[in-house]
């Protein structure tokens, strides 16, 4: 194995055990501060694919923000009470769950290895004309920019729409719960 | 086990409260940097507007959440949200009115500086908006439950051990 792989296993291994963890766990703010690792452990695995653009959002939302909403809205919930550490486990919801995970396992072999030159995404004619196209029309040395605002601008306009639709939605109904 | 006591959340804290005044600056410099060196670097518009937006949560966790909403009290971030939402639009309309297509930075004629300040200004806009909607989100879902105790009457408020421990994450 190559210490890339050596340590991309290490740290999913360690972000499925947070995930476990925030799922077994009774109290919400441990089950809160396992979800946040288990986002900096996937945050750990993007940087460790070469991919800085999506590391910095899983770090800045995943582990970051959404940790902090997460916190200020729990402080409105009752705790649980008991002593139990963990959660019991619904044995109903784990076998449907091995079953789904089964089901999409069985399509991991179909993918190619992680960094393989013969990916479609290596392979693919469009990847191709970015990467020799985006600096000379675009002038932006970072091709994940150039995509997201100006070959695919459209479609990023789109995602702030809806950030800004869902942000107002929620605000109004934030608002009026305040009022009421 | 439940005491409503309004201050429970907020603990005045110097070391906080000085390593916050010393470190904000930075990060609020950084998140602004991430904006607009996303078309250097790693980063954008969505990665640099959720870090700004993380140097006011800091704010509000050292100072307390009630004065640093006072302290931006205002249309502040719904002005943020629509000048950014308001920004990216425009510059594509722009190019529509100079004769190319939709968002087509070439047609401003200033060839590929143009296609990259473009990008700059929608980036900026994009965390315009991101780090305005974050932090209203914040202010709004803190409220309540940090400003006034018991709004849903007596037997809603039987939450003090989870505030106490929530503020006791904020401080460590």
């Amino acid at each position: 194995m190559t210490p890339v792989s050596t340590s991309l296993a290490v740290i999913l291994t360690f972000a499925v055990l947070a995930a476990i963890a925030a799922i077994l766990l009774r109290d919400v703010l441990n089950a809160i501060i396992a979800f946040a690792a288990f986002s900096f452990g996937i945050a750990v695995a993007w940087i460790l694919l070469a991919a800085p653009d999506v590391a910095l959002t899983e770090a800045a939302v995943g582990a970051g923000i959404t940790t902090v909403l997460f916190l200020v809205t729990i402080a409105k919930t009752v705790r649980p009470g008991g002593e139990r550490l963990f959660e019991r486990i619904a044995w109903r919801s784990v076998a449907i769950v091995a079953v789904l995970v089964g089901a999409l396992l069985t399509t991991i072999r179909s993918l190619p290895a992680v960094g393989s030159s013969e990916a479609p995404v290596a392979t693919s004619r469009i990847t191709e004309y970015y990467l020799q196209n985006a600096y000379p029309e675009t002038g932006v040395e970072n091709v994940v920019t150039a995509v997201l605002a100006a070959y695919r601008g459209f479609d990023t306009l789109g995602e702030a729409t809806v950030v800004i639709a869902a942000g107002l939605a929620v605000l109004l109904v934030l608002r009026q719960e305040a009022y009421v | 086990m439940s005491q409503s006591d309004p201050n429970r959340t907020y603990v005045e804290s110097t070391i906080i409260m000085t390593t916050v005044r010393v470190v904000v600056p930075f990060v609020f410099t950084f998140g602004v940097f991430v904006m607009f060196h996303g078309a250097e670097s790693a980063g954008g518009g969505f990665q640099g507007g959720v870090i700004v937006a993380s140097a006011v949560l800091l704010l509000a966790f050292a100072f307390g959440i009630e004065p640093t909403r006072a302290w931006l009290e205002g249309p502040l971030a719904q002005l943020a949200i629509a000048s950014g939402g308001g920004t990216f639009a425009l510059i594509g309309l722009g190019a529509l009115l100079s004769g190319g297509a939709f968002l087509e930075y070439p047609a401003y004629g200033f060839g590929t500086d143009g296609v990259k300040y473009g990008i700059e200004l929608v980036e900026l806009g994009i965390g315009a908006v991101v780090s305005g909607v974050l932090v209203s989100l914040f202010f709004s879902l803190s409220q309540g439950d940090f400003q006034s105790v018991g709004n849903g009457g007596g037997n809603g408020s039987n939450n003090g051990n989870g505030d106490g421990d929530a503020a006791g994450g904020e401080r460590a």
